[in-house]
């Protein structure tokens, strides 16, 4: 049995398209110094750090050399991990790992990206080797246009429900202070006549290239117990991968149906006993790259039935007054510095057990919520938060 | 002890905000890239013969694109058992590129916009490649077409490449 941990500290910057203010290592730092602050905890308190960037995402390697004294780990054991779009859930798995096992007590998880040095969608498209998997790529908005395609297809959803996502995001960003694009959209009118970007992909379709970082304290039991008043416990997590070009289940070319998403349901939700995940789990914090896609992902995680995806969406049960709120932040629609955005996630999960989520605080209850990152080809994470264990 | 005093060098926070400072990236560079043993048949194959291969699992007997040493289903080690792929199918799913990008790899912007599709060939294996009609209105699923091949034998050697565009059949 791995040892208990919890959430102890959160922190994370405000996010935009650009900051000419900061470089990459200072603008981590302040992600940082606020998780330290929730927690009330001086960094000389770190054991251990983890941390998930996208090297190539910014046309550099080694991320985690150039800001080893700004993030902290100076002189401490400091890892890196880049997983695509995986990587800043990737990082909380490492923390998970290492706190569980009972070799460091306190550890810190960073997820940071600036999109506005480099240039994402080209370092995609070169995840691909350069003499296979380029030619029908085009980045990763490729990819999501044919989940899209299918999903239609296959649901019957048409593109006002895709709409209603991303309203909903929008919504729900305009609400939270951290949020990226705060639009102020009105009407499905409003995002069905933005411009394609890969057909039937709009520009409101798809989530932004975000700079931004978040920070996690992890803390053991007995330890947690003393830094916070409301640790959020990690209860479980599962991280699945597999090798590319087979992004969708076997028999699907078009990456709708996934193989990961299905094996970490199957496994989490048995281990942790939860059989109608929509009553078993109050609260959901997804990675949906397309608003197509969180509809998809409904289905995934069995929030609903196949082909249901969009009638949750209808009606309103993943608003954040609903049933079943998802993505009450905004989600990865509205924000997405990449190494930061799965982190991003597990800290708003987190943040609404806590009851911290200020103007965008769930009005249901929260006791215990998920947190998943998707990446790669099809590559999965899945985190459960709870409030008491 | 006496605190030693440190000389300030900046007295107050710069008056100025930093500003992007812009990278001149120049290619050409060298960029080798090794195939494996694999997908370099797959190379040889199209460069010498024109032909699309790929190899089949001793177990499932599933033939795989791009061909595999592991079958990503049974995870069994493939052995070496090739088949040629026919060179006609069916559009199965199509999509084309609106916005302009960049290829890291060659550092040139694609061709915009362009149309790729996955082709279900004859055999019912997946491939996915460029299309060569460009025209939105007429791309259609459920289309006939085949593969059009670079016919200048140096220019070939690029494996996937090698093959410009799937075609539609009838459409000279």
């Amino acid at each position: 049995m791995p040892n208990r941990l919890a959430i102890v500290g959160i922190g994370q910057t405000y996010h935009t398209s650009k900051r000419p203010d900061v470089n990459y290592a200072e603008m981590t730092r302040e992600a940082v110094m606020a998780a330290l602050a929730d927690a009330q905890l001086s960094i000389k308190d770190i054991e251990a750090t983890f941390m998930a960037n996208m090297e190539t995402f910014e046309a550099i390697y080694l991320p985690d050399h150039q800001m080893a004294a700004e993030a902290g780990f100076y002189g401490k054991p400091g890892l890196k991990v880049g997983t695509g779009g995986t990587s800043g859930a990737s990082a909380v798995a490492e923390g998970f790992y290492f706190v569980a096992s009972g070799l460091y007590d306190v550890a810190l998880v960073i997820g940071c990206e600036k999109q506005d040095c480099g240039d994402t969608t080209a370092a995609i498209s070169a995840a691909a080797t350069p003499i296979w998997g380029k030619g029908a790529t085009t980045g990763a908005i490729g990819e999501f246009a044919k989940q899209a395609l299918s999903y239609m297809k296959t649901s019957g959803a048409k593109e006002e429900h895709a709409a209603m996502v991303r309203l909903k995001a929008d919504r729900n960003a305009c609400r939270n202070p951290y949020a990226h694009l705060k639009l102020g959209l009105k009407s499905i009118e409003d995002v069905l006549k933005s411009p394609y970007l890969v057909w039937p992909l709009r520009l409101l379709d798809f989530c932004p290239q975000s700079c931004g970082a978040c920070a996690l304290i992890f803390a053991s039991e007995k330890r947690a117990k003393k830094i916070s008043k409301k640790p959020v416990w990690v209860a479980d997590i599962e991280t699945v991968h597999q090798e590319p070009f087979r992004a969708g289940s076997f028999g699907d070319p078009t990456g709708k149906e996934t193989y990961t998403q299905h094996v970490a349901c199957e496994r989490l939700y048995k281990r942790n006993g939860i059989t109608k995940p929509r009553r078993d789990i109050d609260l959901a914090e997804i990675y949906e790259p397309s608003n197509w896609e969180e509809m998809n992902l409904y289905e995934h995680f069995h929030f609903c039935g196949k082909g249901e995806g969009w009638k949750l969406i209808e009606k309103g049960i993943t608003e954040i007054e609903g049933e079943f709120p998802v993505n009450p932040s905004g989600g990865v629609l509205a924000t997405n510095p990449i190494g930061a955005t799965p982190t991003i996630r597990v800290a708003e999960a987190a943040l609404q057990i806590r009851g911290d989520g200020g103007e965008h605080q769930a009005t249901r209850e929260v006791k215990t919520a998920l947190a998943t990152a998707l990446g790669g080809p099809n590559w999965t994470v899945m985190t459960l938060l709870k409030r008491s264990l | 002890m006496a605190k030693k005093k440190v000389k300030e060098t900046t007295e107050k926070s710069p008056k100025e905000e930093p500003e992007y400072v812009r990278i001149k990236f120049n290619q050409p560079r060298r960029y080798d890239w090794s195939t494996g043993k694999y997908l370099g048949h797959f190379y040889a194959e199209a460069k010498e013969n024109k032909k699309i291969v790929g190899n089949r699992c001793p177990k499932c007997k599933e033939i795989w694109l791009p061909p595999t040493p592991v079958c990503p289903k049974c995870k069994v080690d493939m052995g070496w058992d090739w088949r040629e792929l026919p060179q006609t199918g069916t559009v199965f799913q199509y999509t084309y590129l609106v916005f302009p990008l960049w290829d890291p790899h060659y550092g040139e912007r694609w061709a915009n916009p362009y149309a790729s599709g996955i082709i279900k060939l004859d055999n019912g294996v997946f491939y996915r490649h460029f299309l060569e009609e460009q025209d939105k209105e007429k791309l259609k699923e459920g289309m006939r077409v085949k593969a059009v091949w670079k016919e200048d034998y140096n220019e070939r050697g690029q494996g996937p490449s090698d093959i410009l565009y799937f075609k539609e059949i009838g459409k000279e």
